[in-house]
């Protein structure tokens, strides 16, 4: 017993703690059930108050990142050009770009949305990667779509690193790619009746028929085939398919819609860009080697038994594709975050066979090929395959 | 006792002698191996059951017995005798009898020309290659089919980890182990389909790892192994032909050789012929049309963790088509 506190005293305390605490629930309750506490987004905040939420926030940020290890996004231009696309239309609305403010519903939020450029340098990679990633209570931040995707959340990082040296050209180049030159609706490009979805959402990151792919971190849909196309942006669409990119832009576009997306990049026979030379990692003849027959001992099957230039439509061609783009699908595969459609897991249980060596080596002989059209395979298959077949006799 | 007291275990004795026969017993031998194995196990059997008759006669003695046979009994003789000589005059021609019975090394040829076939065991079905004459080698798997009447020379071996060859009914266990080629020589005296069965743990689903043996006369025997030369059947129907090409267009050629198509893989077993075994998926379905679709889209419950890809993206009347054309190749 500590000297001086007899128990009647100590239940005293007791009492009159229970007591506080008990009378300031209650005036908390009834301060809420009168409604006297002003909501309004429109009547701000106390300064003392945005002082005491900004200090909270910021702490919040910097402890919870704390264990977050970032990886190198200097001069990673594929990681710009992929972040600026998505910033473009899942950012910028809210909070604005070089040359284009924010609209004005957004910046009536409380808090406001901030104009990003001049807050950047308070943080560091892996704050804003936290942020982007889950969002903020109480702000309206959203969390990332897709919780799996941290190589997206990484590339709108490494956009945002960009942001506040960017001009408003620069911002269009890099945010808009060739879509900037052709804003026209698919409609036009295929001139069939459907809505006008404008491709330019598209656009911005595929290219079109003149341009490719801003990034290696980017498909090139040209030629791969319209049942694969639409399968994919419906695979997005009901979210069995992740990508925080993806996703909201395919959750917008209506069964015809997809299809009219679907068939004017199956319909582009090439992108009549300069495909950039790829900067191969990996062994090139070690890759054909497993693209055409596998590798038995681990039960690889060759890659071109289903992605070669006569398997069914459901399967992508791969010839051609960015190396870093398969490369990175390959390891979505592999760590079961590409496994939820049933097409996808038949893919995944094979990606589990591969090493990181064989990923770079199949990804680098696809890479060095030249991007080949569905209808120009087609043909090509229908002039080659009795010969084939009959030599194989 | 009357016969209604004897009745009961006359049955139990029935159900339990029913085990001893069937296409998978050591109790019922169909070649020259197997049947040594058999009658070195009634000499273990019969001269271990006398052997224990003679024990309890003499611990019986040696608690009931009279002063005198008790004395003699726990003198230091009956641990020279009983300990040391009749071991000793027992277990060493038995083991004499043992090595001229089983023979060290492959059984003899009696000058013929065996038939030469090479079975792999892999996770979780078996690789049969025969090898003719000329060299030439015919894939085939989980099943091996023999002439009756001549020796087949087995070399075995393993893929991946330890498994064992055991057809009871033909011979004894032969472990199949990495880096090594074991050699098991036997021949059927009659026909029949036996099974086989991995007999020695090697992963999730070695229960799921049988395999069938055909003894065919040798006429029959020889017309088998022409046609299973032979490439693949023809489609003989829409249907089929459909099958061939969404079987070659979803990329089972990746996996799967069809000799005489562009189907080409060895990852899996070769299907030129496939629907001429007995049985589909190591010895755990009956090849029918509806089980080679069942276990193109199921695979992985029906064996789970087997290596074959799951293929449930294929639409109904897509597997039916498929399944169609490998049920015809016959």
């Amino acid at each position: 017993m500590i000297p001086g506190f007899s128990t009647p005293r100590l239940r005293a305390l007791g009492s009159w703690i229970v007591g506080s605490l008990v009378a300031v629930i209650c005036a908390a309750l009834l301060f809420a059930w009168s409604g006297l506490y002003n909501i309004a987004a429109s009547s701000g905040h106390l300064a003392v108050t945005r002082a005491f939420l900004e200090f909270g926030m910021t702490n919040s940020v910097r402890t919870q990142s704390a264990m977050i290890e970032a990886p190198n996004l200097v001069n990673d231009v594929d990681r710009v050009r992929l972040g600026a696309g998505h910033y473009q239309g899942g950012c910028a609305p809210c909070h604005g770009a070089p040359g284009e403010p924010a609209n004005p519903i957004a910046k009536h939020m409380l808090p406001p949305p901030p104009t990003l450029a001049p807050h950047v340098k308070r943080w560091q990679d892996k704050h804003l990667f936290w942020i982007v990633k889950h969002g903020m209570k109480y702000t309206g931040m959203p969390a990332w779509a897709s919780q799996d995707r941290d190589d997206e959340v990484w590339a709108v990082v490494a956009f945002l690193r960009r942001l506040p040296h960017l001009t408003p050209e620069g911002y269009r180049e890099l945010a808009y790619g060739s879509a900037s030159a052709q804003r026209r609706p698919v409609t036009a490009l295929l001139s069939s009746g459907s809505d006008t979805p404008d491709i330019a959402a598209c656009a911005k990151c595929h290219g079109t028929k003149s341009a490719g792919p801003t990034s290696s971190l980017v498909p090139r849909l040209a030629g791969q085939s319209e049942t694969y196309l639409a399968q994919a942006l419906r695979d997005y669409a009901e979210n069995s398919r992740q990508s925080g990119i993806m996703e909201p832009i395919a959750a917008e576009l209506d069964e015809l819609t997809v299809k009219a997306v679907a068939a004017y990049y199956a319909g582009l026979e090439r992108h009549r860009d300069r495909q950039p030379e790829p900067s191969l990692t990996g062994d090139h003849d070690a890759g054909e080697k497993i693209a055409r027959n596998g590798a038995p001992e681990e039960a690889i099957p060759s890659c071109l038994s289903c992605h070669g230039q006569n398997a069914a439509e459901r399967y992508p061609r791969l010839a051609g594709q960015p190396q870093r783009y398969l490369a990175l699908q390959l390891g979505l595969f592999r760590s079961g975050v590409r496994a939820n459609t049933e097409r996808a897991r038949t893919m995944a249980a094979i990606a589990e066979r591969l090493s990181d060596r064989q990923i770079a080596q199949v990804t680098a002989y696809f890479a060095s090929l030249p991007p080949l059209s569905l209808t120009q395979n087609m043909r090509d298959a229908a002039v080659d395959a009795p010969a084939k077949q009959g030599a194989q006799r | 006792m009357t016969f209604f007291q004897t009745c009961p275990a006359l049955i139990l004795a029935a159900v339990l002698l029913t085990g001893c026969g069937g296409d998978q017993s050591v109790l019922s031998p169909f070649s020259e191996n197997a049947r040594t194995v058999n009658i070195l196990s009634n000499v273990l059997f019969i001269g271990g059951f006398l052997i224990l008759a003679v024990v309890i006669v003499l611990a019986g003695l040696a608690v009931f017995g009279s002063a005198h046979l008790r004395r003699r009994l726990a003198g230091e003789n009956t641990v020279v005798v009983g300990g040391l000589v009749f071991p000793l005059v027992t277990l060493t021609p038995l083991l004499l009898y043992g090595y001229a019975l089983l023979g060290a090394g492959p059984a003899p040829l009696d000058g013929q020309r065996p038939l030469e076939v090479t079975v792999i065991g892999e996770q979780w079905w078996w690789r049969v290659i025969y090898t003719d004459s000329a060299g030439n080698s015919i894939r085939s798997a989980n099943e091996l089919r023999i002439p009756v009447g001549r020796p087949v020379k087995l070399s075995l071996k393993t893929a991946d980890v330890i498994h064992s060859f055991w057809v009871p009914n033909l011979a004894g266990k032969v472990d199949m182990i990495p880096g090594r080629t074991n050699t098991l020589t036997l021949s059927a005296d009659s026909p029949g389909i036996f099974r086989g069965q991995c007999a020695e743990y090697c992963g999730g689903a070695h229960a799921l790892m049988a395999f069938k043996v055909v003894a065919l006369p040798a006429k029959e025997f020889a017309t088998w192994l022409e046609v299973e030369q032979s490439p693949a059947r023809e489609p003989q129907s829409q249907v089929e032909s459909e099958g061939l090409e969404l079987f070659l267009a979803n990329g089972c050629g990746g996996c799967h050789s069809v000799r005489g198509t562009p189907a080409r893989g060895t990852v899996g077993p070769d299907l030129t012929h496939v629907g001429g075994r007995k049985t589909l998926a190591a010895g755990v379905l009956p090849n029918t049309a509806e089980s080679i679709a069942r276990w193109i889209r199921d695979n992985q419950e029906i064996k789970p963790e087997n290596r074959m890809l799951p293929y449930r993206s294929l639409e109904p009347a897509e597997l039916s088509a498929i399944s169609s054309y490998l049920a015809g190749l016959r």
